[in-house]
């Protein structure tokens, strides 16, 4: 018979093979900001700013093709275009699916009759696990020949031509596509949330007189509070990581959409920093160039752990009322 | 219990580990270890060095291996330079900034054709024409004589790494510059489908990639094997294979090139969409 | 309620129904416009994606290996693709879930000293929130040094190649780790403090409880956690096209039988998706909804397998 092992051997063990993992992930961290700071020590808090002359893309051009020596490397980038498409396609996508989420959510958990909500149920859960590539395929092959051939007139393409073409990969397909995938995750977890919310509660509203909607609105949507912000959060964070997608769709090209364009605002090209580094990928070993793209890496990085502090910070007056995730 | 579920993933583990082994079912090396041979570049040369490759494999499997990448001659040079692959794969000549030590081994000839979409039967571009089109001097179809269709030029060009872009520039452009909203694929492949699918697109791209388009002469030669062979083609460019110093003929890459270069069957493979030298 | 609605809660006492006033009746029809848009969007896609898969997919895709070639009738199928997500996932769930239980085992059991505990926790949230791009091109440069050799080829020239099944499936692993973690915290901590005291009381160790008490009881839970890790890895793109070389192939390095094909190249369902579609190289835009579908099948089933796993949680009575 084995001799079991001592409960201080155990947490031994047990302690490593986690602290591995913490190592893992801290070197990681480490390794990318190591990595990404001579591109920014090199622009400083230009880094941030618009491209001066020419393009972000021109700029990257001119950083992939520094001289071999190390001193003559090349490093000026003014990353504004990407950081704009960014924010574009996560904002836009994270408002337009927060408020189809909450909306569907209440739906599903109150208003809808009981064979639709037999059906959706398992077909929200579905639609949150389907891979981004499938969501990029028909964008590619369906939404953006539609765009193309229907939204994006000769007239359309004459006014901008001096600065950008337009095809059919925008920001606008981006965006669809990016809601729609993000939809599912949110409603699946505000769904669970508005469920948890004792029927006491709601019972006691609609015995006040408060009919269906103002007693989801008024008492269960409010004790979801923490739950729709962690939704928020989690949607977030893959609107900003999503690569293969958006560089399929939203038109690889580093340039910035003008809001100053009106409507053509939205048919415009962008290129999210996740896409950025999907398409520059084989230029890593190229050193100067691979630590431009670490230093998109690590804006992402940050951009993330701010995310979570701010969901962290955002639920924390909402501990009081007892229900906070 | 446990030991039949043990048996279980025991058994599946050992199936899954199998069928990729099943699947390659290649004979088994032989006691000489195989040497492998990394090729990356040029989306023009990729073509060609996959039907090379596997001819090649057909003599010599269990002796040599290859693995193929892309991302454009400027990619392909700054990896053989840096030793990060075997052969670099360049469809431009070698230029100034290279880096040094590189031998650069001539093993075919390509054409570079404009084309534009099916719809647009454009016969002809001069010189002039194409340096004002890919300049944006010339922003419409209408100014073009010869175009079936109308509305804004859009222009389909490749990213900086590529060296069909450097070729294209040296031979078409001399000194003009392409224009700044011109739209920049990273392969043949993808210009090909940016023309075929935009009714006011023009690019540029190796002959190979030409099916299915408009083929539009320059200076009134037909963009063909014909005409490039024959030297009257003014847009043809040269494929090298770049090695980091002299290669010993003993040595795999080495052997290869060599086959590649003076092998008759070999030469077969290069004419039937790309110029051989001999 | 404000003096305002005073009115409103007499005239409501009158009559037994609640009142609704314009906005909320507007409200409640958005609600419907945005449920049954959610519906019609899935059943568009589901469909969508059927029908051309139906379609397009003949069954002898499933068992040809694929062919570089211009000529799309010679382009052949993609059975090293679907072999290829099966090794990837076996062998990203491999390193996550003995990994994935020992670090959740040790965070809900002792979880001492308590900023380790603390850290710990942090960094696989920092993990679950990282975008897998990041994960990619940091394997990539990691397992590029020579130190890691033995995971990949070396080609000629010293170079490691630092692209096979061995690194993209430790990052995949990185992938599904934070569901591991998760469903093995949620479901031991699930188990009630009794059960461990009478596991106490009747003298077992720690460990032995962990092992024969609480371990067996969270088996649903950590299967869920597995599978939806699973499901995470069948889906992702980016770290396979970065990670993992993108030869149609299987092509080995030399070595024992399983080890070399492991260190060497090839591809999953979604980098053949992604390469057959336009924005990839081999414009083959049937094989790829075909491949899609497949794919989309695949994900279904392990979707349903974690729905059927989570149902079968022990209940405890307190």
């Amino acid at each position: 018979m084995r001799s079991p092992w001592s409960d201080d051997r155990a947490e031994r063990v047990l302690g490593a093979v986690a602290s591995l993992v913490l190592i893992t992930i801290a070197g990681m961290v480490v390794f990318v900001f190591a990595k990404a700071w001579p591109s920014f020590a090199h622009n400083g808090l230009g880094w941030f700013g618009p491209p001066g002359h020419g393009s972000v893309d021109d700029q990257l051009t001119n950083i992939f093709n520094s001289p071999a020596d190390p001193r003559r490397y090349v490093y000026e980038l003014g990353a504004w275009p990407l950081l704009w498409g960014t924010l574009l396609t996560t904002v836009g996508a994270v408002a337009l699916g927060l408020a189809i989420s909450v909306l569907a959510a209440v739906f599903l958990v109150e208003f809808a009759p009981g064979p639709i909500r037999r059906v959706m149920q398992p077909v929200v859960r579905l639609l949150a696990a389907v891979p981004s590539v499938i969501y990029g395929l028909i964008g590619i092959l369906v939404l953006v020949p539609f765009v193309g051939n229907h939204l994006i007139s000769l007239e359309r393409k004459q006014s901008v031509l001096y600065v950008v073409q337009l095809s059919g990969s925008s920001l606008l397909v981006g965006v669809l596509i990016l809601t729609v995938m993000i939809v599912p995750i949110m409603v699946a977890i505000m769904a669970d949330a508005l469920y948890a919310v004792p029927r006491t509660w709601t019972e006691g509203a609609t015995a006040l007189g408060v009919n269906r909607w103002r007693a989801m609105w008024t008492v269960s949507l409010r004790a979801a509070r923490p739950a729709i912000i962690a939704a928020t959060v989690l949607a977030t964070a893959r609107a900003l990581g999503e690569a293969i997608m958006l560089s399929m769709v939203s038109g690889s090209q580093g340039f910035g959409p003008n809001p100053l364009d009106g409507l053509t605002f939205f048919l415009e090209p962008t290129r999210p920093l996740a896409a950025t580094i999907v398409d520059n990928a084989e230029g890593l070993s190229v050193k100067p160039f691979g630590q431009t793209i670490y230093a998109f890496a690590a804006v992402l990085l940050v951009s993330t752990f701010f995310l979570s502090l701010g969901g962290w910070a955002a639920k924390q007056p909402l501990k009081r009322y007892g229900t906070a995730g | 219990m446990r030991t039949r579920m043990g048996m279980a993933c025991a058994l599946s583990g050992l199936a899954i580990a199998l069928v990729p082994t099943a699947a390659s079912a290649r004979p088994a090396a032989s006691a000489a270890s195989k040497s492998v041979i990394t090729l990356s570049g040029s989306t023009s040369v990729a073509p060609l060095a996959v039907k090379l490759i596997k001819t090649y494999l057909r003599k010599n499997s269990g002796k040599v291996g290859f693995k193929l990448a892309q991302g454009g001659s400027d990619i392909g040079v700054a990896d053989v330079a840096a030793g990060r692959v075997s052969i670099g794969d360049s469809s431009r000549d070698a230029k100034p900034s290279d880096p040094g030590g590189l031998v650069f081994h001539k093993i075919a000839r390509d054409a570079i054709c404009l084309a534009t979409n099916p719809a647009n039967k454009v016969g002809n571009l001069s010189q002039g024409q194409v340096q004002d089109i890919f300049s944006g001097k010339i922003r419409d179809w209408g100014q073009v004589p010869g175009a079936t269709v109308g509305g804004p030029i859009d222009l389909v060009v490749r990213t900086p790494a590529s060296g069909t872009q450097d070729a294209f520039q040296k031979l078409f452009l001399s000194s003009a510059k392409v224009f700044s909203s011109a739209a920049a694929k990273a392969s043949n492949g993808l210009v090909a489908a940016s023309v075929k699918t935009d009714k006011q697109a023009v690019g540029y791209l190796s002959y190979a990639f030409t099916s299915g388009l408009n083929d539009t002469a320059y200076q009134g030669v037909a963009c063909n094997l014909r005409t490039a062979k024959a030297g009257q083609y003014p847009g043809s460019r040269n494929f090298w294979m770049v090695t980091r110093g002299a290669v010993s003929r003993r040595s795999a890459v080495g052997k290869f090139i060599g086959w590649v270069q003076n092998n008759a069957q070999a030469q077969k493979i290069i004419s039937t969409e790309w110029v051989p030298l001999r | 309620m404000a003096v305002a609605a005073a009115p409103r809660e007499r005239a409501a006492l009158a009559e037994p129904s609640p009142s609704w006033r314009r906005g909320d009746k507007i409200a409640v029809g958005l609600c419907w416009a945005a449920g049954l848009l959610l519906c019609a969007l899935a059943a568009a896609i589901v469909l969508y994606m059927g029908y051309k898969g139906l379609s397009l997919l003949r069954p002898e895709l499933l068992w040809q290996r694929p062919q570089a070639s211009a000529d799309q009738s010679k382009t052949g199928g993609f059975l090293d693709p679907l072999i290829g997500t099966v090794v990837l996932t076996a062998l990203g769930t491999a390193i996550a879930l003995p990994l994935g239980v020992a670090t959740a085992i040790w965070l809900s059991e002792f979880a001492r000293p308590s900023w380790l505990a603390r850290a710990v926790e942090s960094g696989v949230e920092v993990i679950a929130g990282t975008p897998d791009i990041v994960l990619a091109i940091f394997g990539l440069v990691l397992f590029q040094q020579s130190f890691f050799a033995f995971l990949s080829l070396t080609a000629q020239g010293n170079a490691v190649f630092g692209r096979s099944f061995l690194t993209a499936g430790a990052m995949m692993a990185l992938v599904a780790l934070p569901f591991v973690v998760g469903s093995t915290r949620e479901a031991l901590q699930a188990v009630p403090r009794h059960v461990r005291e009478a596991s106490y009381a009747l003298g077992k160790t720690r460990a032995a409880t962990i092992r024969r008490v609480l371990l067996p009881a969270c088996r649903p839970g950590i299967a869920t956690g597995t599978v939806l890790g699973m499901g995470r890895i069948v889906g992702d793109t980016a770290i396979v096209v970065i990670l993992l070389g993108a030869s149609l192939q299987f092509s080995r390095v030399d070595g024992p039988p399983v080890m070399g094909d492991l260190r060497g190249t090839g591809s999953t369902l979604t980098s053949y998706v992604y390469n057959n579609s336009p924005a990839g190289e081999g414009n083959a835009p049937e094989k790829a909804y075909a491949a899609a579908f497949v794919l989309l099948l695949v994900v279904i089933g392990l979707n349903l397998a974690a729905g059927r796993l989570g149902r079968g949680r022990a209940k405890w009575k307190s």
